[in-house]
C-alpha cells in the first residue's frame, strides 16, 4: 500500500498526470456544481410544498364550492377555512399594480404559517393566527414598493379602500411563487362581496380547506370522490409533491444534460491523456516484468495509481462545484428565491461516480493493454504497443458514454436517445472538420504554401478542430440563440401592437368602457369570454382519463376560453371550412386543440358553462398566432349562441404614450384589471436572461474541457514534435523561424475551428428561430467573427504555451539513442 | 555451489508469418553453471537476444525446454515465470531502459521494492534500509554524487552504471546483459564492462552477456556463438 502511493505520488512527475487530474477535475466539477445546485433548489421545493396546501386536504374549483361540503367537514370534527383568490389591480393615488388577490376565511391557515412584518425592511414575524382584520389588508413587499406606499397607508381594491397594514412575507400556500408575477395581496373573506370584484365568470380560484385526523380525512376524501362536480378537484399532499418534484426533476434534468457536453469531452482528454501515459509506461512496465512483476502486481499498481486520481479529482471538483454552485445560485436568485436550503450531498456522490465512469471506460483499455505488454519487448529494439482489440476498446468507451448519460438523465430511454444524438453529432462535426481542412489544403495550395496544406493532413489537427469547435458551438449557440432570438421576437412585432390586456370586464362596463376608450383615441373590439369544460364528443362523454397526451388530460381537467363574435379575427387564418354567415350556428376550433383533442371538422362538441350545456358542430379550422398580442381563443362559437351564460369580456389595446389614463380607467372601472404586457414581457425577458446565462456558465466549462483535450493532444504529440522541431534546427531554422511556425500553425486551426463553430452555431440558430419561434433566416456574421478570433487566441496561446519548452532542443538530441 | 544454473535442450523459436514461418532459433543446446560467465555472440539478426529472453523465461520456445535453477519453465505462466525471477535475476540492457520519471537512487530501488512481496531468500537484502542499500550499490558504481538526477539529465555512460547498479542490487544469482556496451564509446563500454565484471565476482553471480565484441568474450569463462539460429 505505501508501495503502491508511493508509486503514484513518482508519476506525478509525468505532465500527464496532471492533465489526467485536470480533466476529471472539470468534469466532476460541473457535475457537482449542477448537482449541488439543482438539489438545493429541489428541497427548498419540497420544504414548500409540504407546506403548500396550508391544509391536510383541499377542494379547489374555478366555480364557487358547495358549503355542503365544509358543513360535511365540519360535521366530521374536521377543521375548515376557505380561500378565493383571483387577479385583481390595486391603486393608490395614480399608481397601479396589478397583484393576486387572496381572500381568506377565518381559520386560515389550517397548516403551516403566515409570517409578516411591519414594514418591508422589519424583521419577520410568525403571525399566530392572526389574519388582516375588517377593511386591512396585508400585502407582500412588491406592492409596496410598485405603488410607492408605506404600511398604514391607503390602497384601493375594487371599490373598496383598505388601508395596508402589514407586509406579507410568507404564506403556505402560495400557488406557484417560481414563476408568480404579481404580488399577493391578503384579505378577509368578509371584505370581498364589496369590493364588487368577483363575478360568476371572473378566473378566479376557489378553495375549502380541510384538515385534522388523517382517518377523519380519508374518510372525508372517500365521500367528496363521489359527490365531486367534475370541475372540482382534490389536491392531497402527496399529489402536488409528486407534481412539483417532477417539474423540479425535469429542469434539473435539462440543467444536468447541458453539463453533459463538458463530460464527454472531458472523457476525450481522459483517452488521450491516459493513451500518452500508457506509451510512456510502456517501456517501464516491460522493464518491471522482466525484472520479475507479475500482471498482478501491474493491474494493481497502475489501478491503484488511477483510482486514487480519480478520487483525488472527485475530491477537487466536488469542493470547487460546492463553491461554484452558490454563484449558480445567486444568478438565477430570481427564479429559485435568496433563501435556498443546504444541498443534499447525493451531488458529490454522482461527481464520484463521473470521474470513475471517465476513468474505467476511457482509460481501462489503454491499462489492460499495458498489463500485456510481453517483457520480451525490451529486448527487441523497438517497442510495439501490445495489440489490442478496436472493440473492446470502443466497447468500453461506448458504454461509458451510455453510463454517464445515464446517471445524468435516470432515463433510459432518453439516455438512449441522447446517445444517438451524441454519436450523431460527433459524427457531423468529424466529417465537417475534414471537409473544412481539406478545403484549406487546396486554398493553402491555391496560396502556393507548402505549410498550409501539411497541416490540414494530420489526424490530429482533425482532432484538435473537432474538440475545440465542440466547446465553441455550444458557447456560441447560446450567445445567439439568447440575444438573437429576444431580439428579434419584439422586432416581429408592430409598434402598434396591444402593449395592455383588459379582462374581467362586466358585462355591464362593457359599453361604458368602449366609450370610455373611444374617448381617449383608443382603438378597441371587446370580446365576450365564458369558460366552458368540453365534456362530450359526437354524444360520447370525454373524460381526461381517456387521453394518454398530458396536455389533453390538463385541457379536459381545466376549464378553457370561448367566445363568440361575427367578424373573423385577423391575426388568425382559415385552414378548412368557412367562417360563420349571418345566422349560422357552429363552432371554429383552433388547429392544435382538435389535433390534441382529436376533433375536427363536423364532429359535434358539448361544452358545460357553468352547468348549462353548448352544443354545436366543429364548422371551420383556425390557425391562431399565439404571440400577436391579441385575445386568442380555442374555441368561438357563432354570434349570439352564448345567450345570457355568465360572461366577461376582454381586450387588448395600444397605450403607447396614452398610459396615464388607465388610473382613469381603473377608477371608473374597478374590476377590470389591466395586464401590462411590456412589463411581463420584460420580467420574462429578464429571467430567460438569466437562466440562458447559467446554461451559458455551464457552457464556460464546455470550453474549459475543450482546452484540456487541447493541450492534452498536444501533449500527446510531443515527442512528435521534439523530433521535428530539432531536425528543423539541424537543418538551420533559427528559433525565431520555429516560434513562428509553432504560432502559425495554432493560430489557423484555432481560427478553423472556431469558424466552423461560428458557422453550424449560425445554421442552428437560424433553423431554431425558424421551426420554432416562426422567425426569419438572417446572416449574422458576428458568431463567426467572435468564434474566428476567440478560437485562434485561445488555441495560438495554449499550443504556444505547451511547445514553447521545445525551442530550447538541442538538434544533438537526435543522436542520442 | 557448483551446480547447474541454466539449462537448455534443443531450443527451437519460430515466429509465424504470412507465408512461411520465420524460424530464430533452430535447436540450442547449452549448459550454464552457478557462477559461471559466457558469453554468446553472433552477427546482428542471429537470434542472440530472443534467445537470452528464452533463457530468462521473458518468453517460452516453440519447442525444447529450458531449466532455470532446476526448475521446467514451460507449463508456467508469464506471472509464475516472473515470480521465479524475482530478486534473482538481474538485466543490463543495450539502451538502458532506467525508468525516466523516476531518479537514479528510486531507479536502483525499484527491485528492492518489488521483491518485497517475498519471503526473505539468501541473496536478498535485509528488509527495510532499502534506500541504504541502494545508495551503497550506487556509490559503487561511482554514482554517489548523482543520487537525486534523473535519466535525461545523466550520460549514457552514466545510465548505464545506474542499470548496473538496478541490477546488482538485489544480488541476483543470474545476471543477463543483452550488449550492454552498444551504445557507448569504446572507453565507456571498457568502464562499465570492468566495473560488470568486478560486480559479478563480488556477487558470484553467474553472468550470461551476449554482445558482437569478441574481445570482450574473451573475457568469459565460456563462449558460444550463433549464427543462423544455431550454436557454432
Ligand atoms: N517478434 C518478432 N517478430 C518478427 N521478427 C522477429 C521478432 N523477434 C525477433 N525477430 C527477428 O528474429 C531475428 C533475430 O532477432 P534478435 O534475437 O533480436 O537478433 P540479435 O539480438 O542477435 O540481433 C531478427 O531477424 C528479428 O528481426
Ligand atoms: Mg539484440
Amino acid at each position: 500500500m505505501k508501495l503502491l502511493l508511493h508509486h503514484w505520488l513518482q508519476r506525478w512527475r509525468m505532465p500527464e498526470m496532471r492533465l489526467l487530474l485536470l480533466a476529471l477535475t472539470v468534469s466532476v466539477t460541473v457535475v457537482t456544481a449542477v448537482g449541488f445546485f439543482t438539489s438545493r433548489v429541489e428541497n427548498a421545493m419540497q420544504a414548500q410544498a409540504r407546506q403548500l396546501l396550508g391544509g391536510d386536504l383541499v377542494l379547489s374549483s374555478a366555480r364557487p364550492l358547495d358549503d355542503a361540503y365544509l358543513q360535511r367537514g365540519q360535521q366530521l370534527g374536521l377543521e375548515t377555512a376557505q380561500t378565493i383568490s383571483f387577479p385583481s389591480m390595486a391603486a393608490s393615488g395614480d399608481k397601479l399594480q396589478l397583484s393576486q388577490l387572496k381572500a381568506v376565511s377565518s381559520a386560515y391557515p389550517l397548516r403551516g404559517e403566515l409570517k409578516t412584518a411591519a414594514a418591508p425592511d422589519a424583521p419577520e414575524q410568525a403571525s399566530t393566527g392572526q389574519l388582516p382584520a375588517r377593511g386591512e389588508i396585508w400585502a407582500e413587499a412588491r406592492l409596496f414598493a410598485e405603488l410607492g406606499v408605506k404600511a398604514g397607508e391607503q390602497v384601493q381594491l375594487g371599490r373598496s379602500t383598505f388601508k395596508l397594514a402589514r407586509v406579507l412575507t410568507q404564506e403556505p400556500d402560495r400557488s406557484s411563487n417560481l414563476f408568480q408575477l404579481a404580488p399577493v395581496v391578503l384579505m378577509n373573506l368578509d371584505d370581498l362581496p364589496a369590493t364588487e370584484l368577483l363575478s360568476p365568470a371572473s378566473r378566479a380560484r376557489f378553495n375549502q380547506l380541510f384538515a385534522g385526523e388523517e382517518k377523519l380525512v380519508k374518510q372525508l376524501q372517500q365521500e367528496l370522490e363521489l359527490k365531486l362536480k367534475p370541475t372540482e378537484r382534490i389536491r392531497t399532499l402527496e399529489e402536488d409533491l409528486s407534481s412539483v418534484q417532477q417539474t423540479l426533476q425535469r429542469s434539473g434534468r435539462f440543467l444536468g444534460l447541458a453539463t453533459l457536453l463538458s463530460v464527454v469531452l472531458a472523457g476525450a482528454a481522459v483517452v488521450l491523456t491516459s493513451s500518452s501515459l500508457m506509451r510512456r509506461e510502456l517501456p517501464a512496465v516491460a522493464v518491471l516484468k522482466a525484472m520479475g512483476m507479475s500482471r498482478r502486481q501491474v493491474l494493481r499498481d497502475h489501478a491503484f495509481s488511477l483510482l486514487l486520481t480519480a478520487l483525488l479529482a472527485a475530491l477537487a471538483g466536488v469542493a470547487l462545484g460546492f463553491v461554484l454552485q452558490f454563484g449558480l445560485a445567486e444568478w438565477l436568485s430570481q427564479f429559485v428565491g435568496k433563501d435556498l436550503p443546504a444541498p443534499s450531498s447525493a451531488p458529490a456522490l454522482s461527481g464520484l461516480l463521473t470521474a470513475i465512469i471517465l476513468l474505467l471506460g476511457f482509460a481501462l483499455p489503454q491499462l489492460l493493454r499495458l498489463v500485456n505488454t510481453s517483457p520480451m519487448q525490451i529486448l527487441q529494439g523497438t517497442l510495439q504497443r501490445p495489440r489490442q482489440s478496436v472493440w473492446l476498446v470502443v466497447a468500453c468507451l461506448l458504454l461509458a458514454v451510455f453510463g454517464l448519460l445515464w446517471l445524468q438523465s435516470r432515463d433510459l430511454q432518453l439516455a438512449g436517445m441522447l446517445f444517438a444524438g451524441l454519436l450523431a453529432g460527433i459524427g457531423l462535426f468529424w466529417l465537417l472538420a475534414k471537409a473544412f481542412l481539406r478545403l484549406t489544403q487546396v486554398v493553402g495550395r491555391k496560396l502556393h504554401s507548402r505549410w498550409i496544406p501539411s497541416l490540414g493532413r494530420s489526424r490530429r489537427a482533425v482532432l484538435l478542430v473537432v474538440v475545440f469547435a465542440t466547446g465553441l458551438f455550444s458557447l456560441l449557440l447560446l450567445t445567439t440563440v439568447r440575444t438573437d432570438l429576444l431580439n428579434r421576437w419584439q422586432e416581429t412585432l408592430p409598434p402598434d401592437a396591444p402593449d395592455n390586456f383588459l379582462i374581467n370586464i362586466q358585462p355591464a362596463e362593457v359599453k361604458p368602457l368602449e366609450a370610455f376608450l373611444a374617448g381617449h383615441g383608443v382603438k378597441t373590439h371587446l370580446y365576450p369570454m365564458v369558460r366552458g369544460r368540453l365534456v362530450e364528443i359526437n354524444g360520447q362523454p370525454v373524460q381526461p382519463e381517456d387521453y394518454e397526451n398530458q396536455r389533453a388530460q390538463r385541457l379536459l381537467e381545466r376549464e378553457f376560453n370561448l367566445s363568440s363574435f361575427a367578424e373573423f379575427p385577423s391575426s388568425n387564418a382559415l385552414l378548412e371550412g368557412k367562417w360563420f354567415k349571418q345566422g349560422e350556428t357552429g363552432f371554429s376550433i383552433e388547429k392544435g386543440i382538435g389535433e390534441t383533442l382529436s376533433f375536427g371538422m363536423g364532429d359535434k362538441l358539448t361544452f358545460d358553462i357553468a352547468g348549462q350545456r353548448l352544443s354545436d358542430t366543429v364548422t371551420s379550422v383556425r390557425e391562431v398566432r399565439w404571440d400577436s398580442m391579441q385575445p386568442n381563443f380555442f374555441v368561438i362559437a357563432a354570434p349570439g349562441s352564448l345567450g345570457d351564460m355568465p360572461s366577461t369580456h376582454i381586450t387588448s389595446i395600444h397605450l403607447g404614450e396614452k398610459k396615464a389614463i388607465v388610473t382613469d380607467m381603473i377608477r371608473q372601472f374597478p374590476s377590470v384589471t389591466v395586464i401590462d404586457v411590456a412589463a411581463i414581457v420584460a420580467q420574462v425577458r429578464s429571467l430567460v436572461e438569466q437562466a440562458s446565462m447559467a446554461v451559458q456558465g455551464i457552457f464556460v466549462f464546455t470550453l474549459i474541457a475543450g482546452v484540456v483535450v487541447l493541450i492534452a493532444a498536444l501533449q500527446s504529440q510531443k515527442a512528435e514534435r521534439r523530433r521535428e522541431i530539432a531536425i528543423l534546427k539541424s537543418l538551420g531554422a533559427g528559433r525565431a523561424e520555429l516560434r513562428r511556425r509553432i504560432w502559425g500553425e495554432f493560430l489557423l486551426l484555432g481560427a478553423l475551428a472556431g469558424v466552423l463553430a461560428g458557422l453550424l452555431a449560425l445554421t442552428a440558430g437560424n433553423l431554431f428561430g425558424y421551426y420554432l419561434f416562426d422567425l426569419d433566416m438572417k446572416l449574422d456574421l458576428m458568431p463567426l467573427l467572435v468564434g474566428g478570433v476567440v478560437g485562434s487566441l485561445l488555441v495560438g496561446v495554449a499550443g504556444f504555451w505547451n511547445l514553447r519548452g521545445l525551442l530550447n532542443v538541442l538538434p544533438m538530441s537526435l543522436l542520442k539513442a | 555451489m557448483n551446480n547447474t544454473a541454466i539449462q537448455t535442450d534443443n531450443l527451437v523459436k519460430t515466429i509465424p508469418q504470412a507465408g512461411r514461418d520465420l524460424q530464430i532459433l533452430r535447436g540450442v543446446s547449452l549448459s550454464i553453471d552457478s557462477g559461471e560467465s559466457v558469453a554468446i555472440t553472433g552477427t546482428s539478426g542471429s537470434g542472440k537476444s530472443t534467445l537470452l529472453g528464452l533463457l530468462a523465461g521473458l518468453d517460452l520456445p516453440t519447442s525444447g525446454a529450458v531449466q532455470l535453477f532446476g526448475q521446467h519453465l514451460d507449463g508456467l505462466d508469464e506471472d509464475q515465470r516472473a515470480t521465479m525471477r524475482l530478486g534473482k535475476v538481474g538485466f543490463v540492457f543495450q539502451s538502458f531502459h532506467l525508468l525516466e520519471n523516476l531518479t537514479a537512487l528510486e531507479n536502483v530501488m525499484l527491485p528492492l521494492e518489488l521483491s518485497t512481496a517475498l519471503p526473505p531468500h539468501p541473496g536478498l537484502p535485509p528488509q527495510g534500509g532499502k534506500e541504504q542499500i541502494a545508495r551503497e550499490v550506487l556509490q559503487q558504481v561511482g554514482l554517489g554524487e548523482r543520487l537525486s538526477h534523473f535519466p535525461n539529465q545523466l550520460s549514457g555512460g552514466e545510465q548505464q552504471r545506474v542499470a548496473l547498479a538496478r541490477a546488482f542490487v538485489t544480488r541476483p544469482q543470474i545476471l543477463f546483459a543483452d550488449e550492454p556496451t552498444g551504445n557507448l564509446d569504446r572507453t565507456t563500454g571498457h568502464e562499465i564492462i570492468d566495473l560488470l565484471f568486478a560486480l559479478q565476482e563480488k556477487f558470484h553471480t553467474t553472468l550470461v552477456l551476449v554482445t558482437h565484441d569478441d574481445t570482450l568474450a574473451a573475457r568469459c569463462q565460456k563462449h558460444y556463438r550463433l549464427e543462423e539460429g544455431m550454436l557454432a
